[in-house]
């Protein structure tokens, strides 16, 4: 399954993108994710395993997770995520 | 010591027919009612000037006006804006722009300009504290944005200046004003307009200062602002690490980044090319702020290496990297700095510019505008055309003259209007309607026309500011959409930088213009004053006789072919009457008596 | 002993905050003329500095001061007292970083005095470009240099 990676969290992962096992969902990703990167433990999960909701855009296929089923969401191996922190322009 | 009230008093009236130039009192009720900057402006404008003006003539007039906030340490209030019936529009335009002049003309003393009439010959106006005359500038005509910044800094010592370039003088519709360089009042042609008066530049040095009602007070609001902006995580670190080009893979994700003219949907597979965190491993040399910002979203950029695209300034925005890369299908961001360079150096608006060449590459590909006309093929992707075509507009050279007509004159032009992406002839910017609903009911209900600045719908239907909103639904957005609108007329009237909206909301805005101003209304009658703003520019633009509210064809007909919003188009009526409802306005979008009454407006 | 300011021009971003509060701090106005912090610009080399009174140890400024207008407080500040002060100017001319200045507007002397302690150049920068620090405390250069050699070291043994 393809994560993307944008703004300053390509730092932390040091690529633009990865492939990884299709977890079950959305919360899981994050975990596996802090896991191999340390760094994004406290970036994208709480200390007690929830997600930090506002400051971190997970999108599944494009939709922000919000507009899905939160960090329940469900992953299969032929979805793309994108994970991003609040980044804005204009 | 005395206390002020924001203001500085003074507004200078400059007849350039006679030469002749007035200090008048500011009209308190009017700053009172109207805030400043872009709704006092556009008071003063619509007292003065017959809505049926042709833009471009000596009857009409420009305003060059500060806010309260503007020369304070409030957060980025470095803002000016310059009001005019749009030549590029046909309606009001009030352009807004960041750097450093807006406060030093408050510094010397005056709270804004009216320019009235034209000078028969090249002029400047010259500000230095107290003394204000009009001098020849027959020798700055038909020189660029820096030469001209240079010159004036030479001639007069430590100035601020604002200046137009050579398509400002020769009727480039979308022809910016320039202030500090590189800063733009950019949208709808302000550069034109003051072009068509003869006025080159505008050159102030000022040795006062700006007082507030309660110097206190005002501290507290200010530092609680500026602590929240340097809190959050887009005002305190994403703009400043990323600038506003951190947008382009974000929003490509949603789908929603225009591809080729919006002819090929709103999703590409280059866009990361483009993005702010490849201008960061490239061509970034660092950022920079306006006066007084605690953001600094600003890109100061070189290009070495790269032959005739070398070059140094600023940028590009999210708005320019969008219209010179996925808008042309340009995927060298070399080459999208470079035109971005050529706007700032010859003051021209990049979102109109851009667009306007990605519509003319869809009518050269199907054969609308033959390659006699142009001169060589002007096809998607060719990223050495748009860099000559942008030369060409600049320099007023050959087809160039014809792209300095926008998107929507050229088309027609060429048989094809509905080919433009433009609401009420202004080209809009990167965001597609069709994948972000509500932004699409912005572009249509806009007071100038195709803008993303009138009420940032991308916050919360993709940042998730204030609330998370699904872009592809459409309830609530006629509301929302109405708040954002009433709190950035708010917002740009006081002086700060919009920017400011993503880490702080009306309760800073509103505090920090009543320690200012020294009022003690509630936050609900400030906001009230940004509906007042947003009716009165309606009423403005009904008597100049305004296209109705809608969308290109394009985004109401063509479903997007692929990305997450595949299969959408923008369903602007479902949205239309939501807001109208909301804006108490008839079914067909006119202010109600009712509301006119309850706002005060008699215009 | 008394702070002292301590200036980053890689930090800064050119936005005059500094400026502002300063002129505000000291005379309830925002107006940068009458800031004892001056931002410059260079435009070419993208590089901004902000420049104030370091509070020299030997204090021209006071040395060549008549009146003792100018003087160092308890905390090592040099402040300026403007009831003892006749506006002779002499410390402009002797300040040898321009660091004291005189406004035509007000006809009077002004100087950094280090806002009594709460330093609002430092608190109020965005950036921290400008920061406060005691003396004892400020960065030494030889072992941040030493820092990067260690750096390197590693990189290169690794």
């Amino acid at each position: 399954m393809l994560v993307k990676f944008f703004a300053t969290y390509r730092q932390i992962a040091g690529c633009k993108s990865c492939d990884v096992p299709a977890p079950g969902n959305v919360l899981a990703l994050m975990e596996a994710l802090s896991k191999r990167w340390p760094e994004f433990r406290n970036l994208i999960l709480n200390e007690d395993g929830t997600d930090k909701g506002d400051d971190v855009i997970i999108m599944v296929n494009g939709r922000h997770i919000d507009h899905l089923d939160g960090v329940a969401t469900k992953l299969t191996e032929d979805d793309y995520v994108a994970v991003t922190p609040l980044v804005a322009g204009g | 010591m005395t206390r002020g009230n924001g203001w500085v008093g003074t507004i200078l009236r400059v007849n350039l027919t006679d030469g002749t130039i007035k200090k008048e009192p500011l009209n308190m009720k009017d700053a009172n009612d109207f805030v400043g900057a872009r709704g006092l402006g556009t008071k003063y404008y619509c007292n003065e000037v017959d809505p049926k003006v042709d833009p471009l003539s000596p009857e009409n007039k420009m305003i060059f006006m500060t806010g309260p906030l503007t020369g304070t340490a409030a957060c980025s209030a470095g803002r000016y804006e310059v009001v005019s019936k749009a030549p590029l529009t046909g309606i009001i335009g009030a352009a807004n722009s960041g750097g450093h002049f807006g406060p030093e003309l408050k510094y010397a003393g005056y709270d804004g300009i009216i320019f009235e009439g034209k000078a028969d010959h090249p002029v400047y106006l010259h500000i230095d504290d107290e003394l204000v005359e009009l001098l020849d500038a027959t020798d700055l005509w038909g020189q660029g944005v820096h030469p001209v910044t240079e010159a004036m800094e030479e001639r007069h010592g430590k100035v601020r200046v604002a200046t137009i370039g050579t398509p400002g003088e020769r009727g480039v519709l979308f022809a910016a004003i320039m202030n500090d360089k590189n800063r733009a009042a950019g949208r709808g042609g302000m550069g034109a307009v003051m072009g068509s008066k003869n006025l080159k530049a505008v050159v102030v040095r000022g040795t006062g200062g700006v007082k507030v009602a309660n110097p206190e007070g005002f501290m507290n609001e200010i530092t609680r602002a500026r602590t929240m902006l340097r809190e959050h995580p887009v005002t305190g670190a994403g703009l400043g690490a990323l600038g506003t080009e951190v947008l382009v893979n974000m929003i490509n994700e949603v789908g929603g980044l225009p591809l080729h003219n919006a002819r090929d949907g709103a999703f590409w597979d280059k866009a990361d090319d483009t993005s702010g965190e490849r201008l960061a491993q490239t061509y970034l040399v660092k950022n920079q702020g306006c006066f007084g910002c605690t953001i600094a979203c600003g890109r100061v950029t070189k290009i070495e290496g790269r032959g005739n695209l070398d070059g140094f300034g600023e940028g590009p925005e999210y708005e320019a990297g969008w219209s010179y890369g996925a808008a042309c299908g340009v995927n060298d961001l070399g080459a999208i700095v470079k035109a971005n360079f050529i706007c700032n150096e010859q003051g021209m608006d990049p979102i109109t510019l851009g667009s306007t060449v990605a519509c003319a590459m869809e009518l050269f590909e199907m054969g609308a505008i033959p390659e006699s006309d142009i001169g060589f093929p002007l096809r998607f992707g060719d990223a050495e055309a748009m860099v000559k075509i942008t030369q060409m507009c600049a320099d007023g050279e050959g087809f160039g003259n014809v792209i300095g007509l926008g998107s929507y004159r050229l088309a027609e032009k060429y048989g094809h209007p509905e080919l433009s992406m433009s609401t009420k002839k202004q080209e809009m910017p990167a965001y597609d309607g069709r994948a972000i609903q509500g932004i699409g009911l912005e572009y249509a209900t806009s007071n100038r026309g195709g803008c993303h600045v009138r009420g940032y719908m991308i916050s919360p239907e993709v940042m998730g500011i204030p609330v998370k909103m699904d872009p592809l639904t459409t309830e609530g957005k006629g509301a929302m959409l109405k708040t954002f609108q009433d709190l950035t007329a708010l917002c740009d009237s006081t002086g700060i930088c919009l920017f400011t909206t993503f880490g702080i909301g009306l309760p800073e805005i509103a505090g920090q213009y009543r320690e200012a101003v020294g009022s003690t209304e509630t936050d609900e009658e400030i906001l009230l004053k940004g509906e007042r703003i947003w009716n009165l520019e309606k009423r403005f633009n009904l008597e100049a006789g305004v296209e109705k509210d809608t969308l290109p064809p394009r985004l109401l007909r063509e479903a997007l072919p692929s990305g997450p919003a595949k299969g959408k188009v923008n369903e602007l009526q479902t949205m239309l009457a939501d807001y109208y409802e909301a804006r108490n306005w008839t079914a067909d979008g006119i202010p109600t008596q009712e509301k006119l009454d309850e706002l005060s407006i008699t215009y | 002993m008394a702070k002292q300011l301590v200036v980053d021009p890689k930090k800064c971003v050119s936005c005059r905050t500094c400026e502002l509060v300063c002129s505000f701090k000291h005379n309830e106005e925002f107006n940068p003329r009458l800031s004892n912090v001056s931002v410059f610009h260079y435009e070419e080399a993208a590089i901004t500095v902000p420049i104030m009174c370091m509070q020299c140890d030997e204090a021209a400024c006071a040395a060549i001061c008549p009146t003792g207008a100018l003087k160092r407080n308890a905390d090592g500040v040099v402040t300026h007292d403007a009831n003892k002060c006749i506006v002779c100017k002499m410390c402009v001319s002797a300040c040898p970083l321009g660091n004291v200045s005189y406004s035509v507007a007000k006809k009077k002397i002004f100087k950094c005095d280090l806002c009594d302690g709460e330093t609002w150049c430092a608190v109020h920068c965005p950036t921290g470009a400008i920061s406060v620090v005691d003396p004892d405390e400020v960065p030494d250069k030889k072992k941040l240099a030493a820092d990067k050699m260690k750096a390197a070291v590693e990189e290169v043994c690794a």
